[in-house]
């Protein structure tokens, strides 16, 4: 009796603070922005009851649902642009596919760590209107007045963004993968090859099911990130021109904290945790049946 | 017993954390009264550290003021675009306001004015209303307040001119639109820019030109109505406004990609004659005076945009608006604001702006022409006495309405919305927001 109410103390005594900072730096927040998002405030006296009005204002925008399109791109292209590219890197550098592995690996990690606001700006000095690239191709086509036009497309407008987002982010996948291709056993993959197992073999049926579940968490990260997206798309185009690169972060801070709408801004950080809580949910989902089927 | 020794450690440990850091507040709290002659302020100042030019012509006018008043403790805290209105509401929300903030006479600070958190000037101000220039001594305030001493008069929409390129090009200075369409033409076959502008922040377009063409469609008293909800941004005066707009960028007169070009690369293009004339506001006189040669300042001018057709405004007219401001702390005592009013008076009164209008400001407070000024200096404050001026929409139309506004004009640039739709939103909004309709 002595010891289980010593252990019961300990687990109390070790998990409070963690716990009490949960509850006031994660809980408190989201829980007084539900209450918020339900209101109409400026910041100033009190909040006036609305009910669902931000929530349907806000589903009704077609800013918003440009901006929901744009963000649902960019899961799009973290999901099947980034994992993907990253996994294939880390597989051929652990494969030892191509020489100067250390200097690729180096080279492909490195975006990640430059702040994202200095790519953003290096980005724009080459393919804003007053970048290197326009003013080559205005050299070569002997056009002063050529713009890149994709940049004022409303559905266009993204890729250059989306690009970027590729190049940066890539890198952090293919570390991952990387350190945990090492975790494989190299015994394992011998043995198969002298079983006479092919390397798409060795991929599909040893690698790749070893490595389901760091893609399946990595696939959590990538959609909850692109949800969130935020720094280098305000610092590039600012969710511009005219909100065709807008996403729905910017639409949130914009609304929030240019038009001082607290109980809309509210509304909208809540609709991006449902969506981000949905569609990992619906990722655990299929992720869960493929692990059951693989058995 | 162990267990319960080391948990009872923790825990002072843990109560201990919130002890030393409430230590650390009053210790900066109390260096807030730092002896009984000694008065220390905090002020929040709207300024971007990096620019080489604002940055020192500040840092002179603050050491001015710690000359001549030493007994007065300044500490400041800056902010730049955006991030500077966010941390200002922020302040503002949790009662945590500093004792000097810099505040607009407009809109764009209304959330803290109209919260009853800063103090009325007029107490201080009065029997000196008549050193001003009488654009800036407007109310600020729904009772006449003003809320902040304007530090200057912002001329929102300059047509400078590169007339050395004008001649070259065999052209004159164009006194209507219809010319100045015509030497569009010409311009862009020597491979120049007709009007360098830069419109990437979607503010520039509204507030360095819709403004100074809207004055000329519609004039000043039509504008106080529409303000008013006598009239309406739908009528077709207020969009032939927009269709200007919208014929000056269909017909290439813009800086090619005006949309994407970040704010300060149209002054580039115009600095490296790149383009004939640049659309800009006052403030570009600044960066000018440090930016073009002697040569350069000699035939750069500033003039006006040239009048349209039916003009219901007047010839030569801009837009312009009454500067930002230090304002006070609502919750400051007696001694504390008759410090901060000195600050607030050296600032934007005589000595403030004497040393600000060397820099290339144009003060809102009464001044001679300098002598020995730069040349770019005297040409601003030559056309600031002559132009007529009409209202920058920013300052007169709430942030979202404006925001909106300023994103439909881009959409309107590029053919997704008619000068109508825009004209119409922008009514519906004011009338909803700002008229409370």
């Amino acid at each position: 009796m002595h010891n289980k109410f010593r252990k019961r103390y300990s687990y109390w005594l070790l998990t409070t603070p963690g716990l009490v900072v949960f509850l006031l730096v994660i809980m408190f927040p989201v829980v007084y922005s539900v209450s918020l998002s339900f209101t109409e405030w400026s910041g100033y006296g009190t909040p006036k009851f609305v009910g669902m009005k931000n929530y349907i204002d806000i589903l009704s925008d077609s800013i918003f649902l440009h901006g929901l399109r744009n963000n649902l791109l960019i899961v799009f292209i973290s999901v099947l642009g980034q994992i993907p590219l990253g996994f294939i890197f880390a597989y051929i550098l652990h494969r030892r596919m191509v020489s100067g592995g250390r200097f690729f690996q180096t080279m492909i990690f490195l975006p990640i760590t430059i702040s994202s606001v200095v790519v953003a700006l290096l980005w724009n000095q080459i393919f804003s209107a007053s970048g290197i690239f326009t003013a080559f191709i205005r050299i070569i086509t002997e056009n002063p007045r050529y713009v890149i036009g994709m940049f004022e497309q409303k559905n266009l407008a993204i890729v250059p963004i989306l690009f970027v987002l590729l190049w940066m982010h890539t890198g952090t996948y293919m570390v991952i993968y990387l350190a945990n291709l090492q975790k494989i056993s190299p015994s394992i993959i011998e043995a198969a090859q002298i079983d006479g197992a092919s390397e798409g073999q060795t991929l599909r049926r040893i690698i790749l099911p070893s490595m389901f579940p760091v893609i399946a968490t990595t696939a959590i990260f990538a959609i909850s990130g692109s949800l969130k997206a935020f720094d280098l798309i305000y610092a590039m185009t600012g969710g511009g021109p005219a909100h065709f690169s807008e996403v729905i972060a910017i639409y949130m801070y914009v609304n929030t904290f240019k038009y001082y709408k607290y109980g809309f801004g509210s509304a909208a950080s809540i609709i991006i945790i449902l969506l981000s809580v949905g569609l990992i949910l619906i990722l655990q989902f299929f992720t869960r049946r493929i692990e059951r089927r693989n058995g | 017993m162990r267990t319960t020794r080391y948990g009872l450690l923790i825990g002072m440990l843990l109560l201990l954390v919130p002890a030393v850091m409430f230590a650390g507040a009053q210790r900066e709290e109390a260096a807030g009264q730092s002896g009984p002659d000694k008065i220390s302020l905090s002020v929040y100042h709207y300024l971007d550290q990096t620019d080489k030019t604002t940055a020192p012509n500040f840092q002179e006018l603050v050491d001015a003021f710690s000359k001549q008043y030493p007994d007065i403790e300044l500490t400041f805290e800056f902010g730049y675009g955006e991030s500077f209105h966010n941390k200002l509401q922020t302040l503002a929300m949790s009662g945590q306001l500093p004792d000097i903030i810099l505040l607009y006479p407009g809109k764009r600070t209304a959330q803290v004015t109209s919260a009853g958190l800063v103090k009325d000037l007029r107490p201080w101000l009065q029997g000196h209303e008549d050193e001003f220039a009488s654009m800036a001594m407007q109310p600020q305030g729904k009772n006449g307040e003003i809320w902040e001493l304007p530090e200057d008069i912002s001329i929102t929409s300059i047509m400078y001119t590169n007339n050395k390129l004008l001649e070259q090009l065999g052209l004159t200075l164009p006194k209507t639109m219809d010319e100045l369409l015509a030497q569009g033409e010409i311009i862009r076959k020597a491979g120049l820019i007709p009007l360098a502008m830069a419109n990437k922040d979607d503010w520039a377009m509204q507030s360095c030109f819709a403004g100074m063409i809207a004055e000329r469609t519609c004039g000043l008293q039509w504008f106080d109505a529409a303000l008013a909800g006598k009239a309406s941004f739908s009528e077709p005066r207020f969009v032939r406004s927009l269709e200007i707009i919208k014929q000056l960028h269909d017909e290439n007169m813009f800086s090619p990609g005006v949309n994407q070009l970040a704010y300060g690369q149209g002054l580039d293009d115009f600095v490296n004659e790149r383009a004939v004339y640049l659309i800009d506001g006052g403030w570009t006189v600044n960066q000018l005076v440090g930016e073009l040669t002697d040569s350069q300042k000699a035939y750069v001018t500033l003039e006006s945009f040239p009048d349209i057709t039916n003009q219901a405004g007047e010839s030569g007219s801009t837009s312009a608006t009454a500067g930002q401001g230090f304002g006070m702390n609502a919750k400051l005592d007696e001694k504390q604001a008759e410090a901060a009013w000195k600050w607030i008076w050296f600032y934007s009164g005589p000595e403030g702006s004497a040393i600000r209008q060397r820099h290339g400001r144009l003060p809102a407070y009464n001044l001679d022409t300098p002598k020995g000024a730069d040349p770019m200096i005297q040409k601003l404050i030559q056309y600031a006495a002559k132009a007529p001026m009409g209202y920058v929409l920013d300052a007169v139309i709430g942030a979202e309405p404006i925001g909106v506004f300023n994103n439909n004009l881009q959409q309107m640039m590029f053919g997704n919305k008619t000068p109508q739709q825009v004209a119409d939103e922008l009514e519906t909004m004011v009338d909803e927001i700002d008229r409370g309709n």
